[in-house]
This record gives C-alpha cells, structure tokens and sequence, in this order.
C-alpha cells in the first residue's frame, strides 16, 4: 500500500524535476529579459544596458556554500550607455513588503548628478483603484531629483497617496533601501 | 510591515473570502446557519494556523535549501491534507465536545483552496515565521468573519419573498457582493 | 453514443459552475476579462482531462486505503507541469492568473471526477468525463469574465468598442461585480433550466 504510494511520488517528483530543469532556464530567461526592457523605461536616452554584479565581499572564495551565500547577496546593477559608450546612469531593483505583498521597484539614477531619473514599479500585488495607484506617473514624479543625501520617506520629503498609505511606504522604502545598498556598491567599485 | 498590519490587512482590507475569493465553496456551503458558521469558522482558523507553521517549516527547511521549490505545491497540500487528518484525531481523543461541534467540517476544511492559498502567499512575501502564523490567523478570522456575517443575512432572508430563481446561491452571490462593496470600505484603513 | 452522453453531462446538464456551484474560487476571481477566464478555463481542463485519464488508468493499481493521497499527488503534478510550462511560455499571462494556477489542486471539480467518476470507469470515458467537465467550466468561465469585461472595461476579449476616456463600470471589474455578476448569471440559468424542464415533463 505504502509502496504503491511511493512510487507514484517518487515518479511524479521525477517527471517535475525534469520539466523545472526545462522550463526554469526559459523563466529566468523571460524574467531577465523583462527586466532589461524596463531599464530603458527608468534610463530614457540609454542604448544598451550592461549588468554588472556587485558583492559586498568580493574575495576569492572556494567554497561551494560560501559561494551560494556570495550570490545570493550579489547585487545586480544595470548600467545604462548611450550611443557614444558613454555611462548615462544606473538602474537597481528594490524591495519592500506593501499591503498584499512585496513590491518590487525598478530605480533609474543619473550617471553625473546622482539624482533618481525615474522609477518604476515591477511588481505588486495592492488593492485595485487604492494601493495599485502607486503605478501612476503622479506618485512616481515625486521620487524624481531625489539623490542618496535625501531622506526618501513618506512624510518628509515624499507625499504619500491618500488612502493608500502603506503601499506609498513600502515604495519609498523599496527606493531608499536599494538606492544605500546600490550606491555604496557602485560608487565603491570604481 | 508590522504584525498589526498583515493581520488587519488580511482580515479586513484584503479579506480573503470577500476580496481575494478564497474558501469560496465552503463561503456558500456552510452559510445557511450562524452556528455552523461559527463552528466551521473556526475550525478553518485552527487548521490554517497549523497549516502556516508547518509549511514554513517545510520551504524554508527542505524545499529551500535542498532546491526542490517544484515540489511545493505537492508537498503543501499533502502537509495539510495531513494536519486535517491530525487534528481530526486529536480532537477526537481529546474533546469529543468539540468533535462534535467541528467534526463534520474539517474533511471538508482539506479542499479550502484558502489554506493552500495562505501557504503560497506566506511564501511569495517571504514572511518570517511569526509573520506567517499572524498571517494565518488573520486569515482565518476573516473567512470566520465574513462566514458569520453571510450567514447572519441569509437566516433573516428566509422567510423573504425572493423571486423564484434566485433563491438559494443566487440571492446568497448577490448578498455577498453587497457585503464585498461594503469591505470595500475598509480598503483606506491605515 | 455513451462517451458522448459523458461528454456533453458537463457542458450542461452538470455543468460545475452553474449546476454544482463547485470550483468558485478561480470563478469568481480571475474573471476580469474574457481572455483570463478563458486562460483559467483552458488551464483547469486541461488538469482535468490529464489526471482523470491516468486516474482511471491506475484505478486498479492504488490501494482503496491511499487512494485519496495518491490522487492528490497525481494531480498536483499535472498542476505543477501546467504552473511551470505556462510561465515559461505565456509570461504574461501567468502573471495574471498568478496564484489560482497552483490551487487547481485544491479545486474541488478535479478530485471530484477522480473520485466520482474516474475511479470506476474506464479510461475513454474518464477522458471525455474530464474534457467535457473542463470545457463546461471554461465556457462558464469566459461568459462570467465576457460580461464583466464589457461593462467593466468597455471592451470584449481584448476589442475596445466605447469611445477612449469614456467612463465604465469600474465595480464589474472589482470584487462585488464578480459575485453579483455570477449571483445574477445564476438565476438565468435556473430560468433556463426550469424552463427546459417544464417542455419535456
């Protein structure tokens, strides 16, 4: 009885693993894909985008754990280059929990100045006609010019959306959060 | 994102039967009466709180780190399938009042796509444990909630003269919408 | 002529949504748009069809004792396989119906024919048992999410036809429409049903 039971599991579980194995190249693919799209959205006069990997330590490590936790704590920055190979900005993504769930932020940040181009929302999951209106261009503008000295925050130099005060937090966090991570990171590297 | 926030959000703003349309079926089942209303409430909210705790423990400590995340649907509904069965047996040992009151609902508490709902969502916002059982609760009591609340306006409507091919889930979706509108309400809270 | 009869049971006579209001939950929420119930409808069909076909197959294999968890286990499979392929080919498209792929499982239409009707026929008739199941509840699906889009969005599966900035009912694309749209849809098909009945009696 118990056999019967497990040979179906370990068969489907055989089958799953073999389907992942195809589709999460194409996923992740897809994803990635989707993304470099967007930075041309944040990084208006680029013409190709190059990705560069940034992690807090980067000392040689051989250690196969040690390497997995390196990459999960590698920050991936889009730098955005014009037609003339010049570096026009830098493009990050941010996280925050919002009211349904995470919102993911795409940032857009000037190569010569250090002030936020423009953003844009990947990802969320806020209430239809109240949170959801953090996509607008009206709240988005108000993150625009803002540059790592700023305090990013609702309140103080961000006006929230009314009724919607969680979501326009979680923005504002999303932006700060990864503007401090990515900055040092970028601006170290060089 | 505080405690207080996912369970308000959970239980109010984003209610899961009102607002995300989960436990849709036993929504319309069990709303005839307020008592098993009551009892299959709560019933719901004891097992999807187990259900969060265990299947946190389940992604964050096999599917994670051993690179299974294909399997969690699988292994989710088995869990739960599982801690249906489990507390089904403790209650009957422990509290055969109890069992009695909730007995004849927790089969049916296994197919409640809110549980295996709550799961994966708890997981795509990347909850802390504590975060994830708030989570559960605040779910629970607001299927419970909005359970009570149906079956409160349908024992009333009983004697109502309803026109004919309304009567039953008809007048009871109709009802619901109304209540949904009425939720809508709280989508400014906070 | 019998495989037709369990065919056609569950375009009308036992159609899930309208006749044995099961499987409400993706119903309700991913029909914003005729497209995406559509998408649902396709989706959920296509699990039914699958696991009630190799359901029967093993019908003589599983023990009665397990039968339950190994159903479950086959068809969260066929979930899985649907979840994953969709995200890597239609993107979009995954992102809309987004959690309601996975709680296929959970939905109640699917280990409802497995148990009721798979476990004890044979597998043709199990296969046009799920087909038929499945593509009663696609129709049902696109006809909810048609009504909404049209006085939601001003538009039908995708074809816009009110004038641009013209102003909808935004409610039917928001939670109350859904349930006062299904509520409503509901009672015209009691009507319909009555009204069959009352001819052959």
């Amino acid at each position: 009885m118990v056999v019967v039971l497990a040979v179906i599991a370990m068969v489907s579980a055989g089958i799953l693993s073999v389907v992942y194995g195809t589709t999460s190249v194409i996923i992740e693919e897809n994803a990635a894909r989707a993304l470099e799209s967007s930075v041309y959205d944040v990084l208006p006069s680029a013409t190709r985008v190059d990705i560069i990997r940034r992690s807090p330590d980067e000392h040689g490590v051989d250690d196969p754990k040690e390497m997995r936790e390196q990459e999960q704590r590698t920050t991936l920055i889009y730098q955005g280059i014009n037609e003339q190979d010049q570096v026009i900005g830098y493009a990050f993504v941010g996280e925050a929990n919002g009211y349904g769930g995470v919102i993911r932020v795409l940032v857009g940040v000037d190569e010569a100045s250090d002030q936020i181009l423009n953003i844009k929302v990947l990802e969320h999951t806020e209430t239809p006609g109240l949170g959801s209106r953090i996509e607008d261009e009206s709240f988005r503008n108000r993150f625009v010019g803002k540059t790592i000295e700023d305090p990013i925050a609702i309140n103080q130099d961000i006006d929230n959306i009314s009724g919607a005060t969680v979501s326009s937090r979680a923005v504002a966090d999303a932006v700060r959060k990864g503007f401090v991570e990515t900055s040092s990171l970028y601006r170290g590297g060089e | 994102m505080s405690l207080f926030t996912i369970l308000l959000s959970a239980l109010l703003v984003n209610n899961f039967v009102l607002v995300r349309f989960l436990g849709i079926c036993p929504f319309m089942g069990v709303s005839k009466q307020v008592d098993s209303a009551i009892g299959m409430g709560l019933a719901t909210t004891f097992v999807m709180v187990v259900a969060a705790a265990a299947t946190w423990l389940i992604q964050w400590f096999i599917l994670e780190p051993f690179g299974l995340p294909f399997l969690q649907n699988m292994s989710f509904i088995l869990v739960i399938a599982s801690m249906v069965q489990l507390v089904e047996m403790f209650l009957h040992k422990t509290s055969p009042s109890l069992y009695r009151a909730m007995g004849i609902f927790l089969p049916l508490i296994t197919t409640n796509c809110a549980i295996l709902g709550l799961a994966i969502m708890g997981v795509q916002n990347s909850y802390t444990f504590i975060e994830t059982v708030v989570f559960g609760l605040g779910g629970g009591l607001g299927f419970t909630l909005a359970l009570i609340l149906l079956a409160g306006i349908r024992e009333e409507l009983q004697f109502a003269d309803i026109p004919k091919p309304l009567r039953g889930a008809g007048i009871a979706f109709i009802l619901a919408g109304l209540l949904s509108l009425a939720f809508g309400g709280f989508a400014g809270l906070v | 002529m019998r495989l037709w009869k369990d065919f056609v049971r569950g375009l009308w006579g036992e159609n899930p949504t309208f006749r044995l209001l099961i499987g409400l939950c993706p119903t309700l929420a991913v029909t914003t748009s005729a497209i995406n119930g559509m998408s649902m409808g396709l989706a959920t069909a296509f699990v039914l069809l699958c696991s009630s076909a190799l359901i029967s197959l093993l019908k003589n294999v599983i023990p009665a004792k397990v039968r339950i968890p190994a159903y479950i286990i086959v068809i969260a499979t066929f979930v899985t396989i649907v979840d994953l392929v969709m995200n890597a080919y239609m993107p979009d498209l995954h992102q809309v119906l987004g959690l309601f792929i996975p709680l296929i499982v959970v939905n109640c239409i699917v280990l409802g024919r497995a148990e009721a009707f798979a476990s004890k026929n044979s597998v043709i008739a199990s296969a046009f048992d799920g087909l038929g199941m499945g593509l009663g509840f696609t129709w049902a699906l696109t006809l909810l999410g048609a009504i909404r889009e049209v006085f939601g969005a001003g538009s039908i599966f995708g074809y816009s036809f009110v004038a641009e900035g013209a102003t909808t009912l935004g409610i039917m694309a928001l939670p109350p429409g859904a349930f006062i749209t299904l509520g409503i849809l509901l009672a015209v098909m009691n009507m319909i049903a009555a009204r069959q009945k009352k001819k052959t009696s």
